[in-house]
Formats: C-alpha cells, sequence, structure tokens
C-alpha cells in the first residue's frame, strides 16, 4: 500500500533526525557541569598559542578541572550577553567585552566587582581609559584585555611625487593629504581615505584639540561636539573632507585598504594589523592561492616584502611636533560575570591573564597588553613602534551607563557624515549633542 | 466570494485518488508564434535580471577577495580560483554545522506541519467553543513584531535546561512557524468536502481509514507548501539561533556563516561568497524537487481560505 | 501520496453527484450529540500545537506587553527590581514627533512596498502562463534563487552593487552608458534614493513568493471558461479582468496581506543599507527603530504594541470579512 509506504518513510525520517539532533545536541544540557570553567572570547584577536597557554596553566593549578574556551562572533555579543549572563546555568564564568559595550553591563549589574583584585592584577599599570569604561560609580568591575592601536599608512611613491614628507603635527598632516589629492587629479582618488561615517578617525582631531564627545557634569552627561576646542577641530575635519579625500560620504570606516589597494589613495588610517590586507597590485606575483610549494610561498615573501617596501605606516601625530595624536583606541575589557557559580576559579584565571607571561605573549602577538608595563615586547619594528606611540596616547569613548546606545543609534555616523556633507557644523554639532545626551541622561 | 467561484475552482478536483492526472494544456494560445517568442525571451530577461546578484555571488566566490572589489568589475571568473570552496569544504565546522542545520530544519518542518496539520483539522472539521477565538489568535499573532521577543524566549529556554540544544531551538522555530501553517493549511482541508468522507464510510470504511485513504492525499500539496515555508525560515533564521547556540559547537549555518565574515580580521569576503553558496544548494534543491507540487499546494489552500 | 495537482479540466463536466454540488467551505457541523470523548476530540488536536505557540510565541508575547508597562533595561534583567510605570513608555513614544515621522514614513514604504511587489509579482505570473516551457523555467529558477539564498550573502552583494566608488551599478551608468554623473555617485545617502533601493532590494526578495502563489492561482482558472471567452471575442486583457481576476482574488488577497505584514516591521534590509553608510535617523523605519531601543525592553514592547495596532488598522478590512465568513 502506497498509504503504509509513506507513513514508514515519515517514521524513519523522524527517527533519523532525532538520532541525528542527539548526536548534536546531546552533551550540551549537561554543559556547565561541576569541574568546568567556561571562558568567552570574542573574534580571532587571541592567537591559538595563548588559548593553549591559559588552558594548560589553568589546568595545572586546578587539579580536575577543565577550561572551556569558547569563540564568539563579536557582531551578535550583545544579544548574547543579554541573555546568557543572566543565566546561573549559561553564563561565562569570566568573559571578554568590547570596550565601548563595557559600561553597559558594568552599570547593570552583570559583573561582579574586582576591587580587591586591582592591585594584583596590575593596580596602576592598567590602561586608565580602559580601566574608566569598566568602573561604574566608583567601583571596579572589568579590567583592560588588550588593546589595538591605529596608524596611518601611506604609499611613499606618491609622497615622493608629491614632494610631501612625513608629517609630524596634524596641521602638516592635513597640508600633506590635500597637497598629496592635488597631485593625483584622477576623479576616483584620495589623499587621505576619509569615508564620510568615519567618525573613529575623525574623533582624533577632536581629541588632539582638547575637544570630546561628551563630558559628565555633576550626574548629567553634556555633549561636547559644540565647545569651542571640538568646534575648531570639526572645521579641520570638514576641510579634509571637502579638499583631501573623494572617498564617499555614505560609506564607513571598514576595509580602509580597498581603495589602497586600488592604487586610490596616498593614505588611510586602520588598527595596525591592517597591513596584512595590503595587496598593491604592482606588487602582485600571481600566486595561486591553493599553490603550497616552496616556491609559491618564497613568491608571497617577495609579494609581502614588495608591499611593505611600498608602503610606510606612521602614528598619526599630535598638535606638537614629535607628539603623537590621543586616537581613538579599539580593544576590550575583561571580567567576571555576576551569575558565575565559580567566582575563586575566574579569579585565578584573572591572575593568569595578568601574569607577566601572558601579557608578554598578548605584545607579542602585536596586542597592546591590559598592563602597559609589558608593551615593550611589542618589538621595535616600525609596525609595533607606531602602534606602541599611537598606545600611549590612545583615548577611549565616554564612559557613560548608556553610551553603547549612543553607538547603537549611530549619532556620531551620522554626524561625522553630516561634517563631510558640507553642512554647517555649528548647527550640526548642536543637533548631535542634544542627541548624546537625550540619550545619556 | 465563493458565489463566483466555479466548483472546478473551489474543489480540489480529485474525487479519487485513482483517476490518473492530466497534465493541464497550455490554455492561452497567443496570436501568433513571434508573439509567444517574444514574451519567452522576456521572461528570459527578467530571470537573468533577478538572477543577477546571485550570480555576482556565485562569481565572486570563484575571486580571491582583494579582486573583488576594484575599478573595474569582474564580470566573468575564467581565471578565477577553486581555492575558496576548497577553504570551505576542508574545514569541518561546516560539516558540523551542517548537521545541526539539517537535524533543527527537519525537526522542525516535521513538528510544525504535523501539528498545524491536526490543529487545522480540529477547526475545520469540527464546532466547539472557542473556536473563532483561535482563529482569530493565530491570525493576530503573526502581526506582532519579535525583534524584543528573544529575551523572554531565552528565559523560557533557560528554565527548562533546552539553550543550547537542537530541541530548544526547535520549540522556539515550531511556535514561530505553526500560526501561518495553521491557517494555510485551514484552507486545505477546508476544500475537502466531508461528503467525500462519508460516501467511503457508507462504503465500510471506518472514520479513520476513511480520513487517510481519502482525505489525506488530496492535503499532501498543502503540507508540501507549508514544509517549503517552514524549511525556508528554519534555514535561514539568525537571531534566535544566534542567543540559544552559544555553544561554538552548535552552531547553525547562518551563525557558521557569520563566523567565517569574523574569522579573520579583514573579512575574506571570497570565501563568505563560497559558504553563502553553498548553504543555498541544498535549499535549491529542496525547492525543485517540491516546487510543483508546491504552487499547487499554495493555491487551493490559499483559494478556500 | 502522489497526489498532483490534477487539471481542471479534468472534472470540469460534473457528472459525479458528489462533486457536481457546490461544495460549501463550511465543515458540516455534527448532526447527533456525540458522546463527550468525541466532544473532547477537537481540543486534543489542539494540543500539540498550542503548546509550542503558548511556550514559545504565547507566554514571551504576554510578558512583552507586560514589560511594556514597566521599566526593563538590562539592569532589571540581572536582578533590579522593575518599577511600574503605566502608560509611560507609551506616551513617551507617542509623544515624540519623531517616532510619527517613522511611523508615516513605514506604512508608507510597506504600502508602496507591497503595491509594487504585488503588481510585479502578478504580472511575472501571467507572463508565465504565456510562455513556453522552458522559458517558464527559467523564469521560475530566476526567482527561486533571489528567495532561498543566505539574506547574509544577497545583502553584501546588494551593497557591492551599490558601492559609491566600485558598484557595479555607478560604473555600469557611467562607463558603457557615459552617464559621467553617475561615477561615485551616493545612492544611499539622500532618504528618499535610499528608499528607492531599499525598495529594489525588498522588492526583489519578497516577488517570488508572489509570483508562485498567483502563478499556481491562474492555473486553476478552467481553461473551457477562458476558450469560450476567447471566441466570445474578449481581449486579452478582458479575460483577465473579467475572468481571472475574480477567480484569483482570494490568493491575491492573502498574499496581499502578508505583503503587508512583512513589509511594515521590515528590519533586515533597512538595518544592513544604513550599516553600509546612510544616514541613520532620517532613515529609521519601524522595525529598525525598535531595534535602536532593543536595550530598552520596555520601550521596545510598547512600540511592538504600537505595530500591533497599525497592522490591525491596515488590515482591519481583511480581518472583519474573514471573521464575517467564520460566522456563517
Amino acid at each position: 500500500m502506497r498509504r503504509v509506504r509513506t507513513g514508514g518513510l515519515a517514521a524513519a525520517a523522524v527517527a533519523s533526525l532525532l538520532a541525528v539532533s542527539a548526536c548534536g545536541g546531546g552533551e550540551a544540557a549537561e554543559a556547565s557541569s561541576d569541574t568546568e570553567v567556561r571562558l568567552w572570547l570574542n573574534g580571532t584577536d587571541t592567537p591559538q598559542e595563548l588559548r593553549d597557554y591559559l588552558k594548560e596553566t589553568f589546568e595545572a593549578d586546578h587539579e580536575g578541572m577543565t577550561l572551556v574556551i569558547e569563540e564568539q562572533d563579536w557582531s551578535g555579543l550583545v544579544p548574547r550577553l543579554q541573555t546568557a549572563l543572566s543565566s546561573e546555568d549559561q553564563t561565562p564564568d569570566l568573559v571578554e567585552i568590547g570596550n565601548t559595550q563595557s559600561p553597559t553591563f558594568t552599570y547593570a549589574g552583570a559583573f561582579t566587582e574586582l576591587t580587591d583584585v586591582y592591585e594584583d592584577l596590575g593596580g596602576d599599570d592598567l590602561l586608565p581609559g580602559f580601566v574608566d569604561a569598566g568602573t561604574a560609580d566608583g567601583t571596579l568591575y572589568a579590567v583592560p584585555y588588550y588593546s589595538g592601536a591605529r596608524a596611518v599608512f601611506y604609499r611613499k611613491d606618491l609622497f615622493q611625487q608629491a614632494g610631501v614628507a612625513v608629517p609630524t603635527t596634524l596641521e602638516e598632516f592635513r597640508t600633506a593629504a590635500i597637497a598629496l589629492q592635488q597631485a593625483n587629479p584622477s576623479p576616483d582618488f584620495s589623499g587621505f581615505w576619509f569615508p564620510g561615517q568615519d567618525w573613529y578617525n575623525g574623533v582624533a582631531w577632536v581629541f588632539s584639540n582638547g575637544g570630546d564627545l561628551a563630558v559628565q557634569e555633576g550626574d548629567r552627561w553634556v555633549g561636547a561636539l559644540s565647545s569651542p576646542e571640538s568646534q575648531e577641530a570639526l572645521a579641520e575635519v570638514q576641510d579634509l573632507f571637502t579638499n583631501a579625500t573623494r572617498a564617499p560620504r555614505d560609506a564607513d570606516s571598514n576595509e580602509p585598504w580597498v581603495a589602497f589597494n586600488n592604487g586610490q589613495a596616498a593614505m588611510f588610517s586602520a588598527p595596525t594589523w591592517a597591513r596584512s590586507s595590503i595587496a598593491l597590485p604592482e606588487c602582485d606575483k600571481g600566486v595561486d592561492p591553493d599553490d603550497t610549494s616552496p616556491e609559491a610561498e618564497a613568491l608571497l615573501a617577495e609579494q609581502q616584502a614588495c608591499n611593505e617596501e611600498i608602503t610606510g605606516v606612521f602614528p598619526l601625530p599630535g598638535e606638537q611636533p614629535g607628539s603623537s595624536a590621543p586616537v581613538f583606541a579599539g580593544g576590550s575589557n575583561i571580567a567576571i560575570p555576576t551569575m558565575s557559580q565559580r567566582q575563586e576559579e575566574a579569579r585565578d584565571l584573572l591572575r593568569i591573564i595578568f601574569s607577566e607571561e601572558y601579557q608578554t605573549m598578548l605584545a607579542e602577538n602585536g596586542l597592546i597588553p591590559g598592563n602597559s608595563q609589558y608593551a615593550d615586547a611589542l618589538g621595535d619594528d616600525v609596525y609595533a613602534q607606531a602602534a606602541l606611540a599611537a598606545a600611549r596616547n590612545a583615548k577611549l569613548t565616554p564612559a557613560a551607563e548608556q553610551w553603547a546606545d549612543v553607538e547603537g543609534a549611530r549619532i556620531l555616523e551620522d554626524f561625522f557624515q553630516q561634517v563631510a556633507s558640507g553642512a554647517d557644523v555649528a548647527q550640526a554639532a548642536a543637533e548631535a549633542d542634544r542627541l548624546m545626551e537625550e540619550t545619556l541622561n | 466570494m465563493s458565489a463566483a467561484v466555479p466548483p472546478t475552482a473551489a474543489v480540489p478536483t480529485a474525487v479519487s485518488p485513482a483517476r490518473p492526472a492530466r497534465r493541464p494544456r497550455r490554455r492561452i494560445r497567443p496570436r501568433t508564434r513571434a508573439a509567444r517568442w517574444l514574451l519567452g525571451a522576456l521572461a528570459v530577461v527578467v530571470a537573468l535580471v533577478w538572477a543577477f546578484p546571485i550570480y555576482w555571488m556565485v562569481s565572486s566566490a570563484f575571486l580571491p577577495t582583494a579582486r573583488l572589489r576594484t575599478p573595474e568589475p569582474t564580470f566573468f571568473p575564467f581565471d578565477g580560483t577553486l581555492a575558496n570552496f576548497r577553504q570551505v569544504l576542508t574545514d569541518g565546522s561546516f560539516y558540523a554545522s551542517f548537521r545541526v542545520s539539517l537535524a533543527v530544519t527537519g525537526l522542525t518542518l516535521v513538528f510544525a506541519v504535523l501539528f498545524a496539520f491536526v490543529a487545522a483539522l480540529a477547526i475545520s472539521r469540527f464546532r466547539f467553543r472557542g473556536r473563532k477565538a483561535f482563529i482569530v489568535t493565530v491570525l493576530v499573532v503573526q502581526m506582532i513584531p519579535a525583534e524584543g521577543l528573544f529575551i523572554s524566549q531565552y528565559a523560557v529556554l533557560d528554565d527548562w535546561g533546552l539553550v543550547n540544544s537542537v530541541l530548544g531551538l526547535t520549540i522556539v522555530y515550531v511556535a514561530a512557524i505553526l500560526p501561518f501553517t495553521i491557517w494555510m493549511l485551514r484552507g486545505f482541508v477546508n476544500g475537502v468536502p466531508i461528503e467525500l468522507e462519508e460516501a467511503a464510510m457508507v462504503d465500510g470504511l471506518s472514520r479513520t481509514r476513511a480520513f487517510f485513504r481519502i482525505t489525506f492525499p488530496l492535503l499532501a500539496p498543502g503540507l508540501v507548501a507549508s514544509g517549503v515555508y517552514g524549511f525556508l525560515q528554519a534555514w535561514n533564521e539568525y537571531t534566535l539561533a544566534l542567543v540559544v547556540m552559544t555553544d561554538p559547537g552548535e552552531r547553525t549555518l547562518p551563525l557558521w556563516l557569520q563566523g567565517l565574515v569574523e574569522a579573520n580580521r579583514a573579512t575574506d569576503w571570497g570565501v563568505v561568497m563560497a559558504g553563502a553558496t553553498l548553504i543555498a544548494v541544498p535549499v535549491i534543491a529542496f525547492f525543485l524537487l517540491v516546487q510543483k507540487r508546491m504552487s499547487a499546494g499554495l493555491v487551493a489552500g490559499a483559494v478556500k481560505g | 501520496m502522489a497526489a498532483p495537482p490534477l487539471p481542471p479540466e479534468t472534472a470540469a463536466p460534473p457528472r459525479d453527484p458528489l462533486v457536481a454540488e457546490p461544495v460549501p467551505a463550511r465543515p458540516v457541523p455534527p448532526r447527533r450529540r456525540l458522546p463527550w470523548r468525541s466532544r473532547l476530540g477537537p481540543y486534543a488536536l489542539l494540543v500539540p500545537a498550542l503548546v509550542p505557540v503558548a511556550v514559545g510565541l504565547g507566554y514571551p508575547l504576554a510578558r512583552q506587553f507586560v514589560l511594556s508597562f514597566q521599566e526593563y533595561g538590562l539592569a532589571q534583567q540581572f536582578g533590579r527590581p522593575a518599577e511600574w510605570v503605566g502608560l509611560r513608555n507609551y506616551t513617551d513614544l507617542l509623544s515624540d514627533p519623531y517616532v510619527w515621522g517613522v511611523i508615516g514614513r513605514s506604512i508608507a514604504f510597506c504600502l508602496v512596498n507591497a503595491g509594487l511587489t504585488m503588481a510585479i509579482g502578478v504580472t511575472l505570473a501571467v507572463l508565465m502562463t504565456r510562455v513556453g516551457r522552458g522559458a517558464r523555467i527559467t523564469l521560475q529558477v530566476g526567482l527561486l534563487l533571489a528567495w532561498g539564498t543566505p539574506v547574509l550573502a544577497t545583502l553584501t552583494v546588494w551593497q557591492w552593487l551599490f558601492d559609491s566608488q566600485y558598484g557595479v551599478v555607478n560604473w555600469l551608468l557611467s562607463d558603457p552608458l557615459g552617464a559621467e554623473g553617475f561615477r561615485g555617485h551616493s545612492w544611499i545617502i539622500e532618504p528618499a534614493s535610499f528608499y528607492l533601493v531599499a525598495t529594489v532590494i525588498v522588492v526583489w526578495m519578497s516577488v517570488p513568493f508572489v509570483v508562485f502563489t498567483t502563478y499556481a492561482a491562474l492555473l486553476q482558472v478552467p481553461a473551457e471558461c477562458v476558450e469560450a471567452a476567447q471566441l466570445d471575442g474578449a481581449s486579452a486583457w478582458q479575460r483577465f479582468r473579467h475572468l481571472s481576476l475574480p477567480l484569483i482574488k482570494p490568493v491575491l488577497l492573502i498574499a496581499g496581506l502578508l505583503q503587508v505584514i512583512w513589509d511594515l516591521r521590515v528590519f533586515t534590509q533597512i538595518h544592513v543599507l544604513q550599516k553600509a553608510g546612510a544616514p541613520t535617523r532620517e532613515t529609521h523605519l519601524l522595525g529598525t527603530y525598535v531595534y535602536s531601543l532593543s536595550r530598552e525592553f520596555s520601550l521596545a514592547g510598547a512600540m511592538a504594541t504600537v505595530m500591533l495596532v497599525i497592522t490591525l488598522c491596515l488590515t482591519g478590512f481583511y480581518i472583519r470579512r474573514m471573521l464575517r465568513e467564520e460566522d456563517l
């Protein structure tokens, strides 16, 4: 009978599906077993070697316990934290969190107080801006894990052709960018790749001019884009947008190397790891990505050397010659969730992370470690030096409870885009200040 | 509305499943051959335009990322590479996620269609107190935006220890798909006249047997149609999977694809496009397999809605 | 069971009395009093559907509604007691002129998109009935591809296509077509042009559903009637307008209703385009606006209720009609 056969098939399908799901999801229910400590790290910034070190060291110190490191994606982190951190069973015991997300969760009471271990972990050597981002009402809840710094990448050959030297002040930078653009009249060429929504870079001008995004006055946050210092800086930013870039106004700071790689930008500013994304056409040796022969690898090395030969890097200069601008720092904090049932073990793990060995390993991998004392291990090549100079002067977004909402509403993206579009800077700043105040208070 | 509808359109016409099916004849004959050619060409052009973004995705999957956004676009990846596909296919996490997705989608499909079918049977074959309220609820529930809902859904699953489990994700998916599916299947069940079953019962079949012999086969297109809808929803869902499946070993394919975006600090878009192409293949295959039935299914249900 | 959709003509001449009767779409009420077990039957059949819906949707929706009368944010999630604020979330939202702007834009966007989707969908469905098999299948596959591919990939591709500097759209317009003005043209920086791009993408994604539904509906229009009308000298348009359209109207109504529901809460496409570099505040629609409030769960809950009311207003005519038929 046909009907019977169909029924049998359906039953078989259900049975096999249940079997698949059983082997797919069976163990998960018992995941939070008694001997497990779970650490959430985000993205691929922490190299495998460091993860192995953490696991070995922790498990050697804690007989019979396992450290499980689960890699999370940055893009979905906030909804995950909103849910998992409120669950006793599901919460990780130690969690990495983006520095701009940190205040939101810190103020919400998601993390355990860390004041008692502050000195153990490095005390005043911890990156100060990140400590502020992890502090709520004077109590410390999250400590700096690492920071990544921005630096400016430039084409040496184009600098030479335009007769431009590496700038030593912010003012020189602006004139250099404009000169580079004038020397290359192609309609798509940017002296400095500066897309309209790129507030990460734009804010460096505001910071170095003594301005700010928002400041705390009493228990209120006040937008500071309208302050005279900020306004002066923003006028320079608008000049850059108008005369030194042909980057689209409707683009953000993502993948700034694309135009550079296409030969359509003389400079771009990005985290220092962007060096590995530089692929200039004139250096392309046409190696098949599938080819793993020694010859191919030699060619790839040659290609990389060629790229780095043509490309230079310098930290964005500050107001005074020889200084560097307070650039916007990206990076992350690390904290112990309140709901974790493994508070002691999590603290032990924190101590391992802030040990000299681990901090040095972070630095050796090009990350600025949470404890600035160990930053020298970054090395002494130009990239490391640029990173270090930038990091010493790096500045964070305001450590306000609701700051993440400002970013969620994309107020600064909109504002810088208006500046790029030639809007009246004072008027646009007043509106952005109003929106920030509405959100922050 | 039913007044204008001749019985032929209102009733799935298979009185007896034994009657051989014939392909419908082409009914509208354009006046000339040329006109049909012209319309055919138009259809092909529309198809090409519609599929262009997908073509662009597949073409990108054959290119190294550095060649994706250049002043001169690459329309044909003749000198392309298979490296992107190789990278995805040699990555164990693709298969692990594929398995999780398959399990969640399969279970969702089976349970959603089964439960919706039974419920549809109840509301169209029986009169009972609360029936109308149920129908209205099913309709209204679909209109409530669910963007902020994941917090509460997570809390429920967490209480029951169902976070990070295929079963937990299946429950929220089934819940999300059921309202639409019930609504659709109700139309199908309504469309099968109960007299057919009763006639079979007069012939000596039990009520259950009469139902399975006579009514059930007529509902097959409807079940397939609901299945396709459910398949797409469960296969491509992202937000709920994101909060429910936090364990990297339990990722569904959309989460895996997002992970691919972040696998390098600078996204390797060629690889992402290769991954997306591979995710789309089962969907398209499933579609092509049931496509003919599904189009009939959607209608029969809808006409009687 | 293999029960392929039977062509209309196989049943057209009503011979069998069973089928000849215009069968009422209503279920037949039970004729005699059933034993209690049978009276419980329908409820038993509803249980499997009710349980997951109640657990996975009903409770969360109810909780979302309750939260909309509280102050409930992230801190409450971690144990701070939630305070009852009555209607404050609603008055906060609805007293903000910006929110009314968003509501107005969303309704306009929804109606334009749903209308366009239906118009294009029906046109393509009619086209499908007029072409040969090869052309039809080509068109079907083209549409299927747009419907079934992961959104993350398709939206990234759309972003690339409309990219100001390296987008294919600008390249095509300026290079082969010579419209130099489009070199480096920013598509998403002006709200009007932003919504144009968003409409292209939304319509591209929703049309396939409408085409397949409508095409199937058109297949059920009895060939005999069409041929008869043709013999009577009715033009193609007249045949469609007076013969096919009334027959497929129920399908169109349902498909249209779903489009309205989906387009009013459109989120992903708008969100992705905003992140690609559009001015956010000027381009918010309800879906993205609610999302931007998602750290304030109570406010988002209130907004969800408001959206439900809007949807009910937009679709009220259809629901009333359906209820009237249920009453029969």
